[in-house]
């Protein structure tokens, strides 16, 4: 169909031939300026045995982990509250989405304010509460760094979970929270028996999209440590650009976002899967 | 009832914390813009004391940011109605009609969800330098194609498939062609979608990052996101202006999404769980 082509032109044009390129990438010594020429697996092989590659591996899994856990559950709170009959129930909404609306990178850049340890709000408002004695460098101490990247991460990203969740919500009839009710069924029971249940299909869905873009987010970290302090913060996609924009280090940096690429994809399948065994049994 | 009572207390303290979660981040940062200098590093005090536009005029005037909203507005823009159109073209075609190849095209959008940008950006940038658009805004227009395109399809499948075939197949025995009939017909009837695919083209690209800063290396040609992350390294004191920038760069985004978000809810229900 005629129709189709410009979108085919665009997949293969922009999707499948740098796709191909970066797995060529892989398998190639090139630099920029010179053709570059097939090196077999020495690329992969030199990324493997490389302590910051397994560095990435474990920060990657840690971010993401964490990261999906956390908004999965502010974002299940936040629905289940403005699926409440609350006053000004539109208002809340609107504003509990704000941060999502808001571009990432102000986001980031907000936060890398807050965090700041000379005149940061948290540092001061810490202080001023007694809590803490001297500032905290929340973003260049190694045992807070990545915390403080995930919790940004977080706050910007919730509200995604939150409005699936409640337009799952809204489509579950109230006539079962009635029944349940006269049966005498706590909140708890509701929550796990009725709600739960109702929501599967969209939080296989959301956690299906979202566990991919987690373990691809780049401006978190970019925009907070830049990897640091001493790679605490190095993820995978941060590798990439460093190997591959500040030491142009081409091959190498394809090789790592191509070793991961299978990671990614089990990832996928582990989700769907573990979720299709979930809907069957409830 | 008192399982009601406390209930109604708990939905309300925790709406109290989740406002208070949210509000704080966005009050620093219009806080922080009105403050003055020495308000931010010296006398610490939560609210500005002595409110001054100062930064947003300096940010302006100085760092000449209104280039680099300008240089993101082109770009998006351009995305937006290139994306829209393409999208909607190859939407209708896979819902409408059956041949060989079409669920191929379905699977390869999906792919492209599973591939990051980590992985793509060095062969763009080759295709990008070969064509000669090495530091050009049209360098990003042509590359974020690949993204808004393929999600945007996807959407657009999700809500054509809604709409019943029979209202075009009855304007095309009254001698509509086809391509009238999706121009007449279905657009219309889909313009909720049509403007959701939009605003999400409109701010992927806008919000566009990794791209943006391996392609676009001066001053002049930046997009926002790049400009205003060159400008923390700069200066120490700079965060007065930042934040000024960064309300400058939020205020189109948020603006669009309050006045589309009930398509944009709409837009994801249709292309992600019924899709």
């Amino acid at each position: 169909m005629a129709l189709l082509t410009p979108t085919v032109l665009i997949l293969i044009g922009l999707v499948l031939y740098p796709f191909f390129y970066a797995i060529w990438l892989a398998f190639s010594d090139k630099t920029v300026g010179s053709p570059g020429q097939f090196v077999g697996l020495k690329n992969f092989i030199y990324v493997l045995g490389w302590p910051q590659f397994s560095t990435a591996v474990m920060n990657t899994v840690v971010f993401t982990v964490s990261a999906v856990s956390i908004k999965f559950v502010l974002g299940m709170a936040v629905a289940l509250v403005l699926n409440q009959q609350i006053r000004g129930r539109n208002f809340f909404r609107a504003f509990l989405l704000l941060p999502w609306a808001m571009p990432a990178f102000v986001v980031y850049l907000v936060w890398r304010w807050l965090y700041d340890p000379l005149s940061g709000l948290i540092n001061y408002a810490l202080i001023d509460l007694g809590l803490i004695a001297s500032p905290i460098a929340f973003l260049s101490d190694r045992s807070t760094a990545m915390s403080s990247v995930i919790v940004a991460h977080a706050w910007r990203n919730f509200p995604f979970y939150a409005i699936s969740f409640l337009a799952g919500m809204q489509t579950i009839s109230q006539e079962l929270y009635d029944s349940a009710q006269v049966d005498g069924a706590s909140r708890v029971r509701q929550f796990r028996h009725i709600t739960l249940p109702g929501l599967y299909q969209i939080i296989g869905v959301v956690l299906l999209l979202t566990t991919i873009q987690t373990a691809n987010a780049f401006e978190p970290v970019y925009l907070l440590t830049g990897g640091g302090p001493s790679d605490a913060t190095m993820v995978y996609t941060m590798l990439v650009y460093v190997m591959g924009m500040m030491n142009l280090r081409l091959g190498e940096a394809a090789a790592v976002s191509t070793l991961f690429l299978p990671l990614l994809i089990g990832l996928v399948l582990a989700v769907t899967v573990l979720l299709q065994r979930k809907a069957n049994n409830a | 009832m008192r399982e009601t009572l406390s209930m109604r207390v708990t939905t309300y303290a925790l709406l109290a914390l989740f406002v208070f979660m949210v509000a704080v981040p966005l009050f620093w940062m219009v806080a922080t813009a009105l403050k003055t200098n020495k308000d931010l590093y010296e006398d610490f005090s939560y609210l500005p004391t002595r409110p001054t536009l100062q930064h947003f005029v300096r940010v302006i005037t100085r760092e000449d940011l209104l280039t680099n909203i300008w240089n993101s507005f082109a770009v998006a823009s351009v995305t937006t109605v290139v994306t829209v159109l393409v999208s909607a073209l190859a939407a209708f075609s896979i819902v409408r009609y059956r041949y060989w190849g079409r669920d191929w095209v379905g699977r390869l959008i999906l792919f492209k969800y599973l591939l990051p940008t980590a992985m793509l950006f060095v062969p763009l940038y080759a295709i990008v330098v070969a064509l000669g658009l090495g530091n050009t805004l049209k360098a990003l227009m042509l590359t974020y194609l690949s993204f808004t395109v393929p999600f945007c399809t996807w959407m657009l499948m999700g809500y054509f498939r809604s709409i019943p075939p029979e209202l075009e197949e009855h304007a095309m025995v009254d001698g509509c062609t086809k391509l009238g009939a999706l121009f007449r017909i279905l657009l219309p009837l889909s313009a909720p979608g049509i403007v959701a695919s939009a605003i999400f083209s409109f701010t992927l690209a806008w919000n566009e990052f990794l791209l943006a800063l391996v392609f676009t290396t001066d001053h002049t040609t930046m997009t926002i996101p790049i400009k205003l992350s060159m400008m923390v390294v700069g200066d120490q004191y700079i965060w007065g202006q930042l934040m000024a920038g960064a309300i400058l760069a939020s205020v189109p985004i948020v603006f669009l999404y309050f006045l589309g978000q009930r398509f944009v809810v709409q837009g994801l229900a249709a292309g992600s769980v019924k899709g």
